[in-house]
């Protein structure tokens, strides 16, 4: 049997609608990135976002606040899985809806692990998916 | 004939593979890897609606079904898994009773083989040297395993020398390049997983290695 408590899958922790997109803002993150291709360098109206421009959103929680005891404090980030969906474009209003989507344990050379994936669903204001990321934190 | 026994496609949580880019893959490199089939032994979980007869028409590729298992022993495959497993036992639980999971799955049908033994922690190797009893009822183990690191492999023939195991191998891959490095040729034909339970009992198989001849491929490239 699971030692860790599996009562908070299923459970949204955030829930979080941003200010319309900027063309400035996609300048911003592309920019960051190292990018230099003109498309996302000069800001246009009918400019697209880079695919993974939805990693800039920042909700209010970054996890629940009922985290399993058992797990402590310090987790590490173990990877993110992105799907993608709709493009996001100078003027879209995004909301990210955060749950927690799996809690799974484990075991390899070092020992046991436990991994909790954190889904933020995006969608933009027309209703239709801009991405899902799955957000892998291990604990041990 | 010869099978990858042990391959773990997307359905793992560790693994960015697909599949069909397995079959795609080993479809483009026969010359370097005459596999005939795969075994995917996917983590910790059965699925019992999962069907790739049309993948196998499709690439000429034989497509059979695991699965791995974390016991106090270390990890186990589980090749012929049916209901009845899946009712006695809790795939998730990382903590399985090895020895229940051997008596029970050769009870219920099938075979369960400690994978990559040689691995710390979570193969067979450590945990008889720690002096747990050995286990009754192993009939074979993975003697060759892809994913392994230097050393791990070779500390495994000791123990099948000891007591007497089966040697097959696997490529453990979780990625598509790493499909078929390492498996096992049978003297019979395998063609279903009943099959393969008898084959593995029957002990008319080997261990195949083709990392070094990949690894020469890439090099002269």
């Amino acid at each position: 049997m699971s030692r860790i408590d599996r009562s908070i899958v299923g459970q949204e922790f955030d829930r979080t609608t941003f200010s319309p997109v900027t063309a400035e803002q996609i300048v911003a993150y592309a920019t960051a990135a190292g990018e230099t291709d003109p498309r996302w360098t000069v800001p246009r109206p009918d400019m697209v976002a880079p695919p993974t421009f939805t990693l800039s959103l920042r909700g209010k929680h970054f996890m629940p606040k009922n985290m399993p005891a058992e797990l402590g404090r310090n987790g590490f980030d173990a990877g993110k899985d992105i799907e993608l969906g709709a493009a996001i474009r100078p003027g879209d209003v995004l909301t990210a809806v955060a749950t927690v989507h799996d809690v799974y344990e484990k075991t390899g050379r070092t020992g046991a692990m436990t991994f909790i994936v954190f889904r933020t669903t995006v969608t933009n204001q027309h209703d239709q998916l801009v991405a899902h990321i799955d957000q892998k934190m291990m604990f041990r | 004939m010869i099978l990858d026994l042990h391959a773990h496609s997307e359905a793992s949580e560790d693994s960015r593979a697909p599949l069909e880019t397995y079959l795609k893959w080993l479809q483009r490199k026969r010359d370097l890897l005459p596999i005939d089939g795969i075994v995917l032994t996917e983590h910790r979980q059965w699925d019992p609606h999962a069907d790739y007869r049309e993948l196998e028409d499709r690439y000429g590729i034989r497509i059979l079904r695991g699965a791995e298992v974390e016991t106090d022993y270390g990890h186990i495959l589980i090749y012929g898994v049916n209901d009845d497993m899946t009712r006695r036992f809790d795939f998730a639980n990382v903590r399985l009773a090895a020895q229940e999971v051997v008596s029970e799955v050769a009870r219920l049908g099938g075979v369960a083989a400690p994978c990559h033994p040689g691995r710390p922690t979570i193969g067979l190797c450590e945990h008889y040297a720690a002096g747990k009893p050995p286990l009754d009822g192993v009939v074979a183990v993975e003697a060759l395993n892809g994913g392994s690191r230097k050393g791990e492999n070779e500390r495994v023939q000791a123990l099948i020398d000891a007591h007497g195991y089966g040697a097959f191998g696997g490529s453990d891959a979780h990625l598509v390049s790493l499909i078929g490095i390492c498996a096992t040729e049978f003297d019979d034909d395998v063609r279903s997983i009943d099959d393969l339970v008898a084959a593995l009992k029957g002990g008319r198989y080997r261990p195949v290695d083709f990392r070094e001849q990949v690894r020469a491929a890439r090099g002269a490239a």
